[in-house]
């Protein structure tokens, strides 16, 4: 189950959040959590180098993108090198909908095509789709160009 | 931060550092949502306020329920716009909202609409809709359009019904498996997603048939899989095969092992990383097996990708804790991975060379692990000094580095737990290696100087109050704890002064210095300070009239509190005031269901010093007293040993029993621990009837039976025999349970005053010859092998007949004499054909026992054993060759 999906700015605050799977009351925890965990370590990462950190039976894999900072979190099935899968999908479809990795104002300029990405990408807690031109397809409602 | 140079391509260029969202408000856009309801819908405008409404939802703004309904309705109308992005946003939002089920059916027939119509996308996305919305009565009707689209041309649409099953099958198994055939039939699909969906959907499906997925997993090991997503999931499911087959074939080959092995060729690092740690994880693994995994994790120790060179050192990290002799190949690329940038790679590494490392890298690793510890957080450091602690145990020869070690950064900056977790492992391995216990004192004694924690303080007073008496040189612990009393809060002062009465109490020669400073502690500040030292004069120095003997001091100072609080709890609610007094004596000793507490928690670490209070007195010290107190059992002297509680019934059964078989020179008591599940019933003179008939050398002289057991509050009855003295007599019992049963009402607790006599059959009971022997460990086996007389040496050879492997006819052999296994030697290699365990004990009678079993295994896994024992007396040398020979 991929648990988590957050995007937060440079200043540590959500842009957009997905939980699946994670009760209301443990979200606020896994946001600071994971909040901290790119304060203490995201400084000076080149763009889309993937960091990773375990926390009790979860995953977590993170990284940045411009001003935006990502993280994945997954158990179970979702390790370290599945969410490294799905975080990549996610890094390359915000850069092809931005055009750039992404100032915090443009990511935001994009928030529509961005959200339905996702939606595109993890449907509720597992992967569903993983190249950027399909999912660019999809978004428009176009059928995927392999068919 | 002006940007003249940029392209003006629309408006809002000058406040390039703005959010749009900026100012943006619920309300607000809550109104703004009524352009949903124009009859000329604006697409671009709606597709606008669907992003600001996903942003308040984003930012974990709520909408009440009555602007969720609104927004929902208003959403609805927008399936009359033929705008393709905002039909796409329409989907997204819906999923959002998330809508009761009364509102769903508002969208269900647009929904229904879209899933027939021509556009493969709009059926895609109205299947993901509709099942994310809808419940089992709606499922049945749209059902068949769902097993259409899982074979539907289009993959996108294949994968939306598809997945959407997935989720379904939590909430609908029934029907959702009666899409098998279709899902069959998509796993064949040659597009490569549909097929890793429909490959999970399909397992998901048949994983309690384990041919199905068996014949799954045949067939599509031999076929070709599209994805690396897939891919994975197949090893998966093969290794649940191999898991559950578990029989090798004739030739010796794991089933489906090459597959595996193939798979660590695989382009996909992902794919290879899945393969080489279902390698790792095969049950009893060998060597040949493990190293082409090993090797392909090892190259992935020096990636460059932190996400790669963590699931290398993890995966590594779990083999060493089983084989570790195979990781040690990697112990260089895992040594530079100690700076590694990532943290948690770094202290994966650490633990993983603990484990691998033999005794002669020690010392260089801890001088690695030092430069380490400075710059990684409190949470990785206990991870770390937990592994240091195990490793101690492992190499007790090397006590003194790793004692050190443990010193050093015990001096150092550090919060409570972490100092916890070093002060625990301090005291373990005081307790374990008996050569580390003066200078471990004296590093816990350094600590206490500047102890920021007064639960640690205390906690290391009351261990050194027991500790340091015993220790040569008990003098020089006094400097310590009497600058507590000066230097520390109340509590460590009253601490410290209780652990001066215990150096009192125990070393005479120290009693008169002693005095001199309890007596300085009468003028404290803090009231208890000063009453416990008046307490404590007045105990050691007293005239007879607090306590009359020697004895009754050193109980009073050194006694454990024996009755588990939750039970002294229980007793003085239920006293009620009159004129007899509160008898301590009336408390249960025994704990609630102690026995499932410790099945529950068989990884427990130990807790490093002193066990919490509150829980039971697990030691022979608590029987000891416990037996102590019925008469009966006075003249059987001293008790040689207790075995641990032995179940006489089935987990959740009406009565629940186990048995304590406690050890004296010429008796034996069986303690029957008895539960009553039943709150109707009151059992009143409860006694086990035992049948000696099989343990002819035995006879009964006593049995004690319980007055009366309440619901779920145990007792304990107890049956002593007699038999030979000093031998190791062995014998099976048989025991029925019988007591007087009586109704109690369950409304008013009363009991009815009639009950009838009944009996309750209990499993049989063997003594065995392991229940003579005592585990004691020694801290050197070679030294305490030699300075026993070889004189008193008995060797002889057995065969133990054809084996499993050598680890299973090890471990027979260990617990067939109940010995403790020493410097680690119990584990065997895997696949090794030849291993030298050595164990020790104490035999019944003190006669200290030494064994060194030589295993060797032939070609037809027949296993010989050569047997040497020494021990203080010939004859118990032979009796243990009688038992190898009798087992």
């Amino acid at each position: 189950m991929i648990l988590a999906v957050v995007f937060a700015n440079a200043e540590g605050n959500i842009l957009i959040e997905r939980f699946h799977g994670v009760p209301a009351e443990e979200r606020l925890h896994w946001r600071s959590f994971l909040v901290k965990l790119g304060s203490d370590n995201l400084k000076g990462v080149k763009n889309e180098e993937l960091l990773v950190a375990s926390h009790k039976s979860v995953y977590i894999v993170y990284t940045v993108l411009g001003d935006v900072s990502i993280y994945v979190v997954g158990k179970d099935e979702y390790d370290e090198l599945a969410l490294s899968e799905v975080i990549f999908v996610i890094t390359s479809v915000v850069k092809d909908v931005c055009g750039k990795p992404p100032t915090e104002r443009l990511f935001l300029d994009k928030y529509g095509r961005i959200c339905l990405c996702l939606d595109e990408i993890v449907w509720k807690g597992y992967l569903e789709n993983t190249e950027k031109d399909r999912i660019k397809r999809l978004i428009r409602l176009k059928p995927p160009t392999e068919f | 931060m002006a940007q003249p140079l940029v392209k003006k391509d629309d408006d809002r260029d000058d406040e390039a550092e703005y959010s749009p969202f900026l100012g943006i408000e619920k309300g607000a856009v809550l109104q703004e949502a009524r352009v949903f309801n124009d009859p000329q819908l604006d697409a671009r405008r709606c597709s606008q306020v669907i992003t600001k409404l996903l942003y308040l939802l984003n930012q974990g703004e709520t909408f009440t329920k009555i602007e969720a309904t609104e927004v929902f309705f208003a959403v609805t109308k927008l399936f009359q716009s033929r705008d393709i992005g905002l039909r796409r946003m329409v989907y997204l939002m819906i999923k959002e909202l998330s809508p009761s089920a009364d509102e769903v059916i508002i969208v269900t027939s647009s929904l229904m609409k879209d899933m027939n119509s021509k556009t493969d996308m709009y059926r895609a996305n109205a299947i993901r809709v509709l099942c994310r919305i809808t419940d089992g009565t709606l499922l049945a009707q749209i059902e068949r359009y769902l097993k259409q689209a899982i074979v539907d041309k289009n993959p996108v649409v294949a994968s939306a019904a598809l997945v959407s099953g997935i989720h379904l099958l939590q909430t609908n198994p029934e029907i959702v498996k009666r899409w098998s055939n279709e899902v069959q039939e998509a796993v064949q699909s040659r597009a490569a997603l549909v097929q890793f969906h429909a490959l999970a959907l399909l397992h998901q499906i048949r994983q309690n048939d384990r041919l199905a997925v068996s014949k799954l997993v045949t067939s599509l090991t031999r076929g070709t899989v599209r994805s690396p997503l897939a891919q994975c999931l197949l090893i998966r499911y093969t290794s649940q095969v191999i898991r559950e087959s578990s029989n090798n074939t004739q030739t010796g080959d794991r089933p489906f092992y090459d597959f595996l092995e193939s798979c660590l060729r695989h382009k996909s690092e992902m794919v290879i990383f899945e393969a080489a740690r279902a390698i790792t994880e095969l049950n009893g693994v060998t060597n040949r097996e493990l190293t082409p995994a090993i090797t392909v994790l090892q190259l992935f120790l020096s990636s460059s990708k932190p996400v790669l060179r963590f699931a290398a050192v993890r995966t590594l990290n779990k083999v060493a804790m089983t084989h570790p002799m195979a990781v040690t190949n990697c112990n260089i690329d895992m040594e530079s991975l100690i700076s590694d940038q990532n943290r948690s790679i770094a202290t994966l590494a650490i633990t993983t060379l603990l484990k691998t490392g033999n005794e002669s890298s020690v010392d260089r690793l801890m001088k690695q692990i030092t430069n380490f510890m400075s710059d990684i957080a409190d949470e990785f450091k206990i991870v770390v000094v937990d592994a240091i602690r195990s490793l101690c145990l492992k190499f007790p020869l090397k006590y003194r580095s790793l004692m050190n070690f443990l010193s050093n950064i015990l001096r150092e900056e550090g919060g409570f737990e972490y100092k916890k977790a070093i002060v625990d492992s301090i005291v373990i391995l005081i307790r374990d290696i008996p050569d580390a216990k003066e200078n471990g004192l004296l590093h816990l004694c350094e600590f206490i100087e500047d102890c920021e924690f007064t639960y640690l303080s205390t906690q290391i007073l009351h261990f050194l109050g027991v500790e340091g008496p015993k220790t040569s040189d008990p003098g020089k612990y006094i400097r310590y704890i009497y600058n507590r009393v000066h230097l520390e809060n109340a509590t460590v002062r009253a601490c410290a002064v209780s652990t001066l009465a215990k150096f009192g109490a125990a070393v005479e020669s120290l009693k008169p210095r002693i005095f001199v400073l309890l007596r300085r502690c009468l003028f404290d500040s803090d009231d208890e300070v000063r009453d416990r030292a008046t307490l404590y004069l007045n105990t050691l120095g007293g005239d007879g009239t607090v306590f009359e003997t020697d004895k009754d001091v050193k109980d009073f100072l050194f006694g454990y509190f024996d009755i588990p609080l939750v039970n002294l709890e229980n007793s003085l609610k239920n006293y009620e005031p009159s004129e007899e007094p509160f008898d301590l004596n009336s408390v249960p000793r025994e704990v609630k269901s102690q026995p499932l507490v410790e099945k529950k928690a068989p990884g427990k670490k130990p807790t490093g010093l002193g066990a919490p209070p509150s829980g039971p007195p697990s030691t022979a010290d608590a029987y000891e007293r416990l037996l102590a107190s019925i008469p009966e059992f006075a003249d059987f002297g001293k008790l040689f040993k207790s075995s641990p509680p032995v179940e006489l019934t089935e987990a959740e059964t009406e009565y629940a029993v186990n048995v304590v078989k406690h050890i004296f020179d010429r008796h034996v008591v069986f303690q029957y621990n008895c539960t009553n599940t039943i709150p109707e019933q009151l059992l009143e003179e409860v006694t086990v009837i035992v049948d000696a008939s099989d343990a002819e050398e035995f006879s009964e002289v006593f049995s004690k039976p319980l007055r009366s057991l309440p619901y779920d509050s145990p007792g304990q009855t107890f049956v002593a025999f007699e038999k030979p003295e000093g031998l190791p007599t062995v014998g099976k019992f048989s025991n029925i349970l019988k007591f007087i049963v009586k109704e109690v009402d369950p409304s008013t607790g009363e009991a009815e005053d009639d009950g009838v006599e009944d009996e309750y059959q209990l499993e049989d009971l063997d003594v065995v010859a392991a229940d003579y022997m005592l585990k004691v460990g020694v801290s050197n086996f070679k030294n305490a092998w030699e300075t026993m007389d070889p004189d008193a040496e008995r060797v002889d050879e057995y065969g133990l007949g054809p084996r499993e492997n050598l680890a299973e006819a090890v471990n027979t052999v260990i617990n067939l004499l109940g010995m403790q296994p020493c410097e680690g030697t119990e584990t065997v290699p895997p696949n090794a054909r030849s291993h030298t365990c050595l164990l020790s004990g104490v035999f019944i009678g003190n006669v200290k026992v030494l064994v060194r079993l030589s295993f060797g295994l032939d070609g037809a896994r027949d296993v010989a054993m050569k047997l040497a024992v020494r021990s203080e007396d010939v004859s118990v040398s032979d009796a243990v060759h009688e038992i190898v020979a009798s087992g």
